[in-house]
């Protein structure tokens, strides 16, 4: 009964933000420039989410939801997405071709995998082949600690 | 309607010399492999090959390019169904019941399906283009930036309408992801939204954010699973099952011919092309479906509605290339670069003085389907084995893959950084029963929506009876209420009628 009074919770704090956004955006474009050509769409469009938002909170709290789906564990997906942070962040420093290795090689380990040739093998042998091929194919350098970019 | 000497002409050009068909064959591949690749375009691979092409003659180059852009179609279907990543925009509603399709240990059919949709739909798609490509071309010039505006809303009404009970957070997504699109520099002379960031001044990148909003935030929620297909024994690869699924496309010619018509007709106005003709497509079905809540549930013609309009897209952008000289996309603004390479001008001119060159192209496009057949036969059952690699492989060197494609894509950080954040919101909108394609669909369609409604403003001067001067507007808008209301209308209607029976 708890995990659907925190879903109910946190579907009603995901419309607030969503219209708390929209609300900013409409400040900000309007602080810009309060002429037409700059508010053509995005007064109308943003009135629309407003209302709509309205109408969803109000539905949402006479109770007009159904009982959700149980979602997956949100403490299973947080390592993911701050391991991915990390690895988007660590990209100017480490290069893609380090930078890939090393995440997919910390990812296979977080998630069980013990065979040292194959969290090493395979992270090292995607990382720099896949940062090779790009690198081969774009017109543009990308960082790289030791492959040339 | 048809020219027989040219059409004679146009034969002798393609078949008088062999080796104008060896670039087909590696054309198609090229094709296939950046558009199974999340982040590489198909507009990417014309551009890096375009230069080789001045080593060959037109009709060569043509058929160069054009094969490239039919392997491309394709092959943005395939991570669309087995990683619910679409490859290019136009496979968005691939993904749709593509991706359920193959959780459920039905990739190999998926894929079967959106091999023969697509190859027949290209076959359809330029048997129109070999009688229409003048009317067509006529009708494009009808439409203009009001009409794109309203095309605009009404996509993203109808993609709304498909998120079921939750339709009110769907036009909420649909609507907050235009405002997204619109990011950055306007038309004003201002910024809006940047936070200060250059990154943000072009806007939002509008693919990687379609990236990490589909596949990255998707990963996340399969963390704890083990393997995409839970079934081991449904993990088979089934060559069996690839070739039933490509012929099963022959028991829905309606779906076909839709998609199809969709797909000419849309993929013909510059700008919008097959990132909607998919959409629109997909949502007529499942709106003449008998079961039209199977959709997004792993529905075959599903993915036979969105291979077959994103495939035949290429036929309606071709004619307004063709017929007019203008791109309608990245892929075709490419073509008109090899045109100019040859000192030849897409145009009314063109199509009249080198009609040959035009069957030549058309008749080119009838074969290089049939190879696509071959190949895509030969490598689906090569690509399908990513269903048996364990997801803790798989998560890991798809996010990468992402990651790689969206630095591809914007040329520095901005790309993984938008794919990172759009991961997040993607996951949160998926959690919370938003949906995700709407969002994605606004973000694509944001600056385009501003623009046309700018330019509507600007040509009218503020007067609305402008409107009223634009039948095609006038109908199209009676279209998007209709599709809005319609149903409940007629089904108003029947009642009242009923009550008084």
């Amino acid at each position: 009964m708890d995990s659907q009074k925190n879903h109910f919770l946190a579907d009603l704090f995901v419309t607030f933000t969503i219209a708390g956004i929209v609300v900013w955006y409409l400040i900000d474009a309007y602080t810009a420039s309060s002429h037409i050509i700059n508010l053509i769409l995005i007064l109308p469009i943003s009135l629309m989410v407003l209302t709509l938002c309205v109408i969803e909170i109000f539905r949402q709290i006479s109770g007009k939801h159904k009982a959700i789906e149980k979602p997956e564990p949100v403490a299973s997906v947080i390592p993911v997405i701050s391991l991915f942070t990390i690895y988007i962040a660590s990209l100017p420093w480490l290069g893609f071709d380090v930078g890939t290795s090393l995440f997919i090689a910390a990812f296979l380990w977080i998630h069980g995998e013990r065979r040292i040739i194959w969290v090493l093998g395979y992270a090292i042998a995607f990382g720099f082949l896949v940062a090779l091929f790009f690198s081969a194919m774009l017109p543009y350098p990308m960082p790289m600690l030791i492959l040339p970019g | 309607m048809l020219d027989f000497i040219a059409l004679q002409a146009g034969f002798d050009l393609l078949f008088s010399d062999a080796s104008t068909w060896l670039v087909v064959i590696p054309g198609i591949l090229i094709g296939m492999l950046f558009g199974a690749v999340p982040g590489l375009q198909i507009s990417m691979a014309m551009a890096i090959f375009l230069p080789m092409t001045l080593y060959m003659d037109f009709v060569q180059a043509m058929l160069f390019l054009t094969a490239i852009f039919t392997g491309g179609s394709f092959g943005g279907g395939i991570p669309a169904i087995l990683m619910n990543i679409p490859g290019t925009s136009s496979s968005i509603a691939t993904a749709f019941d593509g991706y359920p399709m193959a959780r459920k240990g039905q990739h190999n059919l998926a894929l079967g399906i959106a091999l023969g949709a697509s190859t027949l739909s290209v076959i359809f798609g330029y048997f129109i283009l070999l009688f229409l490509v003048k009317p067509i071309s006529e009708l494009v010039l009808k439409m203009g930036p009001a009409e794109m505006s309203i095309i605009v809303i009404w996509g993203i009404t109808l993609i709304a309408s498909l998120s079921g009970e939750y339709v009110i957070k769907g036009m909420i997504a649909g609507f907050f992801g235009l405002l997204l699109g619109t990011v950055g520099y306007g038309e004003a002379g201002v910024t809006r939204g940047t936070l200060g960031t250059s990154y943000l001044l072009d806007g939002i990148p509008a693919i990687p954010a379609m990236m990490g909003m589909f596949a990255a935030s998707e990963l996340f929620r399969l963390v704890d699973t083990q393997y995409l297909v839970d079934d081991s024994a449904a993990r088979r690869v089934s060559i069996n099952k690839i070739f039933s699924g490509f012929k099963s496309v022959v028991r829905y010619p309606w779906v076909m011919l839709r998609g199809s018509i969709i797909g000419v007709a849309v993929g013909a106005v510059p700008g919008v092309g097959s990132s909607i003709a998919n959409l629109l497509s997909y949502i007529q079905t499942k709106r003449n479906d008998p079961d039209p809540d199977s959709f997004g549930k792993g529905n075959p013609t599903g993915v036979m509605a969105s291979e077959a309009a994103n495939s035949s897209s290429e036929a309606g952008s071709m004619a307004t290339l063709l017929a007019l000289g203008i791109p309608g996309g990245g892929a075709t603004a490419v073509m008109l670069a090899a045109f100019s390479m040859h000192n030849i001008t897409g145009g009314p001119q063109f199509i009249r003085e080198q009609t040959d060159i035009v069957y030549a192209i058309i008749f080119a496009n009838f074969g290089q389907a049939f190879l696509l057949i071959i190949l895509g036969l030969m490598f689906i059952p090569v690509l399908a084995n990513v269903v048996k690699v364990p997801m803790h492989f798989l998560i890991p060197s798809v996010l990468a893959l992402a990651t790689f494609g969206s630095f591809g894509l914007t040329g520095n950080l901005s790309g993984p950084i938008t794919v990172l954040i759009f991961a997040l919101i993607g996951w949160v909108f998926k959690r919370y029963n938003f949906s995700v394609a709407t969002a994605v669909i606004g973000i694509l369609l944001g600056a385009m929506a501003e623009e046309s409604l700018i330019y509507s403003y600007q040509i009218s001067g503020g007067q609305w009876s402008y409107l009223l001067e634009r039948p095609f507007a006038i109908l199209m808008l009676v279209m998007l209420i209709f599709s809005l209301f319609g149903g409940r209308l007629v089904t108003l209607l029947t009642n009242k009628v009923k009550t008084n029976v």
